[in-house]
């Protein structure tokens, strides 16, 4: 599947940006809020004016009636730090589950990139495993297609040592968006809970399968792990299977739990769902664009 | 002791450890199952763990599927070797060294006893015990009361086991073969009455049963004057009051439906009339709740002159024959000049004083042809005033008075083709007949009206009536009892109800046939007549199931148990291995079904 969007389709993502629940100090101007003051072109306060002072920033109607100088202050907008943060484990091989994740991180990357915002992609398995920084301005989405189309699927999934890799590297605090089928033994939450204690906003997207909720076979199987390889000789029964496909509806609500329960946005990205869908509504509803 | 019919016990062992173990190795090196490829094993793992050790059927399963895989390839091995279970010693404690087993085939044999196996039934696996129980070397000789002796004396069990399965009741018959030196256990149900001599091991498989029965049925002219039919009718109720149903129908038509409320040992005596010119099949039956012999339920009749023979008459000058059609109502003729016949649907022809062109498709009487050469009769001279000296017996001539014709002349030629059955004192065929196999038969008269006084002679309307009915209809014999019969030389095949043929046996000219069942049957003779005749039971001493000769106070016959006890092993073992199969067919479909 092609990574390549329509034109019509991007029209639509220029419209839509990344909603960031917390302000974040960026390093670059843009069209973002931060917490600072600064020279922005919207009013933000007043504060006393002090020797030094740009006299261009006074007041001067303030002035005439109040007869104290006052200095005009405005909010500083800047850039948004964005790290899009890929699985590109074994689990991900599945064509279908690849090419939504793949895409998803090429249209919220796009996004990014057309409101200014500084985005990173990560691609991680059982570490980071590669680091893009497409620079600025969404006529740089090009290389970001490129880097996707190139990813293959591969290795175990270790999320924890992925977060913990990702925080060994001082970095600005921003949104941390981390776009996977979070199938891993250990579970995600640690790794979940180190983005969060980083100061970042973190976003799951949650990509699902139906080959992972339902083992497609009855009878005799021999299941191979995508992951490990792992050989497991199983007599499927419909009960089984049954029991199978509970086991992960409590995963999913399970990390859907965890992800309200620490301040974590999460959506699910069924590939069976059409992609604009995903984007246009479950990602909107989600609060993670607007 | 077990013995084995295919193999020594040895071989047998072999074979089943060789069954069973490929069974178990078949079973070990089972398919790989396909491979699926799945993001992760996590949550099989964990479904499996918690589930794993709730299931007991789960655990045992695999066990189980080979115990039974195991069990089938045992049973299907232990079939195919045929074990036997050696039965007790024949007679006196010491096994006899050769033994003669005679089966009694009366028809009462095949009553149903309450274990639901008849008493044929139960004598062949008598018969199979007693083989089996024969000893190491000793003789064992195979007979029925019916077809006499059946296996000479052996010592193979396979050969005796194998002339048990052809075995069929075939009738009382007459007694068994001598076998010099051996010891003879008779195996009846003493319906039949026959002398038993005292160094006869009698077995009986008498058991008391209630049947209802026809015991007589026959169709026979009226005796009022009418040209009616009258069938009688007698079913015996023999054991216990109950209801019989009695039906009477010819052809599709029902002629009688009634319920008999029947005491005990009541007869009941049923007379019908048939009107002529209906079907000539007629069937009883009855039905009765306590019925253990079904072969006496039904009875049949064949009305020969039910329908009036066809003929056609072929000639440009046929007047003198209508008188004879007029005063004969079973024979309705019609009249054609030879250049508009056309072979149809009659039953004989006519050709007077001319010939087909080529072979008749019917039978034919031909009355002073010119020449016939499709039976290779040409026109011969004249002999004047020949005198009808020799004649051969024959139908055609049976009741015809040869001085009562008069004849001036008569054609000379012969033909190889014809056979005279009356000729002249020079040997001048006056009538001759054609039996060929491949062709209708015929009947010629050398002489006509124009040259004899054939028309007038008082011996004519017999001699045609002869001829017409030996040319369209064969002579089977009229009704017959079940069982060995002959039939006249003529009859070159018989077919059952169902067109069947009935294998016949020629036995001094005259064939013989084992009529089995009742039913209208069909015998053909040469020339391609045919005739049907009805084959009943119609016996008392068949339908009486309470009587036997072996329930006296000084009758010294071994009772024989149910023979289901004592049928082939391998039988029961099949049954096993099919039941088995079923088992694991079921464990399987509790994979995934469960």
């Amino acid at each position: 599947m092609p990574l390549r969007f329509e034109d019509d389709f991007l029209r639509k993502l220029e419209y839509l940006h990344v909603v960031s629940r917390r302000e974040f100090a960026g390093q670059n101007r843009a069209d973002r809020r931060t917490p600072k003051r600064g020279r922005g072109i919207e009013f933000a306060d007043h504060r006393a004016y002090t020797p030094g002072d740009d006299f261009r920033l006074i007041d001067w109607k303030a002035y005439g009636r109040l007869n104290h100088l006052l200095v005009r202050l405005f909010d500083e907008e800047r850039d948004l730090p964005i790290y899009l943060i890929l699985d590109v484990s074994g689990s991900m091989a599945e064509p279908a589950k690849f090419d939504m994740a793949r895409r998803l991180a090429a249209a919220l990357c796009y996004i990014g990139l057309a409101h200014l915002d500084r985005m990173t992609l990560m691609t991680f398995s059982d570490g980071l495993v590669q680091e893009l920084s497409p620079g600025r301005g969404k006529g740089r989405i090009f290389r970001v297609f490129e880097q996707l189309e190139k990813m293959d699927a591969t290795g175990t999934t270790d999320l924890r040592a992925s977060c913990k890799e990702f925080a060994a590297r001082p970095r600005q605090t921003g949104l941390a968006v981390i776009i996977s089928d979070f199938l891993e033994a250990e579970g995600a939450d640690i790794g979940l809970k180190i983005l969060r204690t980083l100061g970042h906003d973190v976003f799951a997207v949650h990509v699902a399968s139906r080959a992972d909720r339902d083992p497609g076979a009855l009878g005799d199987v021999r299941f191979v792990d995508a992951e490990t390889g792992e050989l497991r000789e199983i007599e499927v029964t419909p009960r089984l299977a049954e029991a199978y496909g509970h086991a992960w509806d409590a995963h999913a609500l399970e990390l859907q739990r965890f992800c309200g329960r620490y301040g974590i946005g999460y959506v699910r990205a069924d590939v069976d769902r059409p992609f604009e869908e995903i984007v246009l509504k479950a990602f909107r509803q989600g609060r993670f664009l607007a | 002791m077990i013995t084995f019919g295919a193999m020594a016990g040895w071989q047998a062992g072999l074979l089943l450890l060789a069954a069973g173990g490929a069974a178990a190795a078949l079973f070990l090196l089972k398919v790989r199952p396909p491979r699926v490829r799945v993001p992760s094993l996590l949550f099989w793992t964990k479904v499996l763990d918690e589930r794993r050790e709730q299931t007991l059927w789960e655990r045992i399963r695999r066990a189980v599927s080979l115990a039974v895989t195991v069990l089938i390839a045992a049973a299907l091995a232990l079939a195919f070797v045929r074990p036997v279970r050696a039965a007790r010693p024949a007679a006196g404690g010491r096994p006899a060294t050769r033994m003669l087993i005679a089966i009694d085939s009366s028809w009462s044999m095949l009553a149903r006893t309450r274990s639901g196996e008849t008493r044929w039934q139960r004598a062949l696996a008598e018969a199979r015990r007693l083989a089996s129980g024969a000893g190491p070397g000793a003789e064992a000789a195979l007979a029925t009361t019916g077809d006499g002796l059946i296996e000479a004396p052996t010592s193979d069990l396979v050969v005796l086991d194998a002339a048990i399965d052809r075995l069929t009741p075939s009738g009382a018959g007459s007694g068994w073969p001598r076998v010099p030196g051996a010891t003879v256990h008779l195996i009846t149900d003493g319906a039949t009455s026959r002398p038993i001599p005292p160094d006869v091991v009698v077995h009986s498989v008498y058991e008391p049963a209630d049947n209802a029965g026809i015991t007589a049925f026959d169709v026979r002219p009226s005796l009022d004057g009418s040209s009616d039919d009258v069938g009688y009718v007698e079913v015996s109720n023999f054991g216990a009051a109950q209801q019989v149903h009695l039906t009477i129908s010819r052809g599709a038509a029902s002629i009688l439906d009634r319920r008999v409320d029947m005491g005990a040992d009541q007869l009941l005596h049923e007379i019908i009339r048939l009107p002529r010119g209906r079907a000539a099949d007629v069937r009883v039956h009855v039905e009765a709740r306590r019925d253990a012999l079904a072969l006496d339920d039904d009875a049949y009749a064949w009305i020969a002159d039910a329908r009036p023979l066809s003929v056609a008459v072929v000639g440009t000058d046929t007047a003198w024959l209508a008188p004879w059609f007029r005063a004969n109502p079973d024979v309705t003729g019609t009249f054609a000049r030879p250049d508009a016949y056309k072979p149809g649907s009659e039953d004989a022809v006519i050709f007077d004083r001319c010939a087909p062109a080529g072979s008749a498709a019917k039978p034919a009487l031909y009355i002073a042809p010119p020449a016939l050469p499709s039976l290779g009769l040409t026109a011969g001279p004249v002999e004047s005033k020949p005198k009808w000296t020799a004649s051969e017996p024959h139908p055609i001539l049976d009741g015809v008075d040869p001085l009562t014709f008069s004849i001036e002349r008569a054609r000379t030629g012969r033909s190889a083709a014809l056979t005279p059955v009356a000729q002249s004192a020079s040997g001048t065929p006056l009538v001759s007949i054609g039996t060929a196999p491949d062709r209708p038969r015929a009947v010629v008269l050398s002489f006509g009206p124009q040259d004899s006084n054939l028309a007038e002679a008082a011996a004519f309307p017999i001699l045609m009536g002869n001829a017409v009915d030996w040319l369209a209809k064969a002579s089977a014999g009229g009704t017959r009892r079940t069982g060995r019969t002959s039939f006249n030389a003529s009859i070159v095949r018989v077919e059952t109800p169902d067109g069947k043929d009935v294998p016949l046996l020629n036995l001094r000219g005259n064939p013989i046939a084992t009529l089995a069942r009742p039913g209208i049957y069909t015998a053909q003779a040469s020339g391609g007549a045919a005739a049907k005749f009805a084959v009943n039971v119609v016996d008392p001493d068949v339908s009486n199931l309470t009587r036997s000769a072996l329930t006296g106070k000084d009758s010294t016959a071994i009772a024989v148990a149910s023979g289901l006890a004592a049928r082939p092993w391998w039988m029961y073992l099949v049954v096993v291995a099919f039941a088995a199969a079923l088992a694991e067919w079921w464990t399987w479909l509790r994979r995934i079904t469960v």
